[in-house]
């Protein structure tokens, strides 16, 4: 073998060699996982700590209400829907679930303020001539909405 | 004086160099597999994404425009405040009669979202009676089958996930805003805060943990309907939706084949 040609076939051996070898050390070892991306993102993404804990969570303790609520027409509203986030109050049943304020009319109003947008299905009334001065729990019961208190 | 250097001791030297360097590449993966098994994640790890694909429905008839998917969302992902950062918004959209003597079938279309519909759709300015009709819209990631967020990433740090979620690594991402421009649907912003790009992950963290996305747990009116394909329930769901509605995806000239159906969808809505 003519010695040019060793040492193109030295050099060609050497330049793939250190290509494979930087592409070993800078590539993520999860790398080709599930495709051409860092595997680990996944479970990354999935580590996250949810901050609504669903309904399944709230029925464990609160059946009874549940009970209730799904008999009536408010059937299809999550827990969380009104009371807020409860991921904390699950943890901890002692710390204090955020309770809607009776007194005001805003959690109501955010789905049955009359707009010409919503659905003809959906229960609306214009607050100014719908009993302005009475708070909605007053006639109304939030977790029975045909019943009167 | 001699020549300490010699062709057999240089050949050996770097062959063991090379050894040395592939057994450490060796050595990372054997320590990433060893850190899989033994350091504690909060990732579930019984979750196979090969076993599992996601779609979305919604049923505009059903939408009231309360907003609290916003808000859920924003809460549940902590996306930053401010008016251009949601990975779900609501869109109103309000069709005006035609002019009178015009031939055409309706007026103009008027599309606003203040503040993404957070905090719910002030009553609008437009007297009633010249309004044709008027809908809301719910608007996420659209989940694409051929995304063309994940086509453009100079950097591949965006991703289709085996599960039907379309994913931003992080770690990896410049915050170049390419796929930003790429997407059709307008669904990815810039973290202000990260200088990232960020998008809706499907609330990963909640479906691999067997809960609904924070938008479809806190929908009042069922409006949104999410499951997985591959493990249809009894009287499950996205079938009985898809059979009893008329679907329609978002834009589907653009041939992004879009996971997020929707029923009622009216020609205005793009």
């Amino acid at each position: 073998m003519p010695p040019q040609v060793f040492r193109l076939i030295l050099l060609t051996v050497a330049i793939v060699g250190s290509y494979v070898i930087a592409r070993q050390l800078l590539t993520p070892p999860s790398f080709r996982q599930y495709g051409f991306y860092r595997g680990e993102a996944l479970a990354e993404h999935a580590s996250h700590t949810p901050v609504f804990a669903g309904r399944k969570a709230c029925l464990e303790c609160h059946e009874d209400i549940q009970k209730k609520l799904f008999k009536d027409a408010h059937k299809t509203i999550g827990c969380e829907t009104c009371h807020g986030p409860s991921s904390a109050h699950c943890a901890d049943p002692d710390s204090a679930a955020k309770k809607p304020d009776k007194k005001n009319t805003t959690a109501c109003l955010r789905c049955h303020e009359a707009n010409p947008s919503r659905p003809v299905t959906q229960k609306q009334i214009n607050v100014k001539n719908h009993y302005s001065s009475q708070k909605c729990a007053e006639c109304h019961m939030p977790h029975q909405p045909n019943e009167v208190p | 004086m001699k020549n300490t250097f010699s062709r057999r001791g240089l050949l050996t030297t770097l062959g063991a160099a090379a050894a040395g360097v592939l057994s450490f590449a060796a050595a990372r993966k054997a320590k990433a597999a060893i850190k899989t098994v033994f350091v504690r994640t909060n990732a579930p790890k019984d979750y196979n994404p090969y076993d599992h694909k996601w779609l979305m429905c919604f049923d505009v008839d059903k939408c009231i425009g309360c907003g609290l998917c916003v808000d859920a969302c924003k809460k549940e992902n902590h996306v930053p405040e401010g008016p251009t950062y949601f990975r779900n918004w609501i869109e109103r959209y309000i069709i005006k009669k035609p002019k009178p003597g015009s031939d055409a079938a309706r007026g103009e279309v008027i599309v606003d979202s203040p503040n993404g519909g957070r905090d719910g759709f002030p009553p609008t300015t437009i007297p009633r009676e010249e309004i044709l009709k008027s809908f809301f819209v719910p608007k996420l990631c659209n989940l694409c089958e051929h995304s063309p967020c994940t086509q453009v990433c100079p950097v591949g740090a965006t991703f289709d996930s085996p599960d039907g979620a379309v994913l931003v690594d992080p770690n990896y991402c410049i915050g170049c805003g390419f796929c930003i421009q790429a997407c059709p649907y307008g669904c990815r912003f810039l973290n202000p805060e990260t200088k990232t790009a960020e998008k809706c992950t499907l609330c990963y963290h909640r479906i691999t943990r067997g809960l609904k996305p924070a938008c479809v747990e806190i929908c009042p009116t069922e409006a949104r309907i999410f499951g997985d394909l591959k493990h249809p329930v009894e009287n499950d769901p996205i079938q009985n939706f898809i059979q009893k509605n008329k679907v329609n995806s978002l834009k589907p000239h653009l041939g992004t084949d879009p996971r997020v159906l929707y029923a009622n969808l009216d020609k205005e809505v793009r």
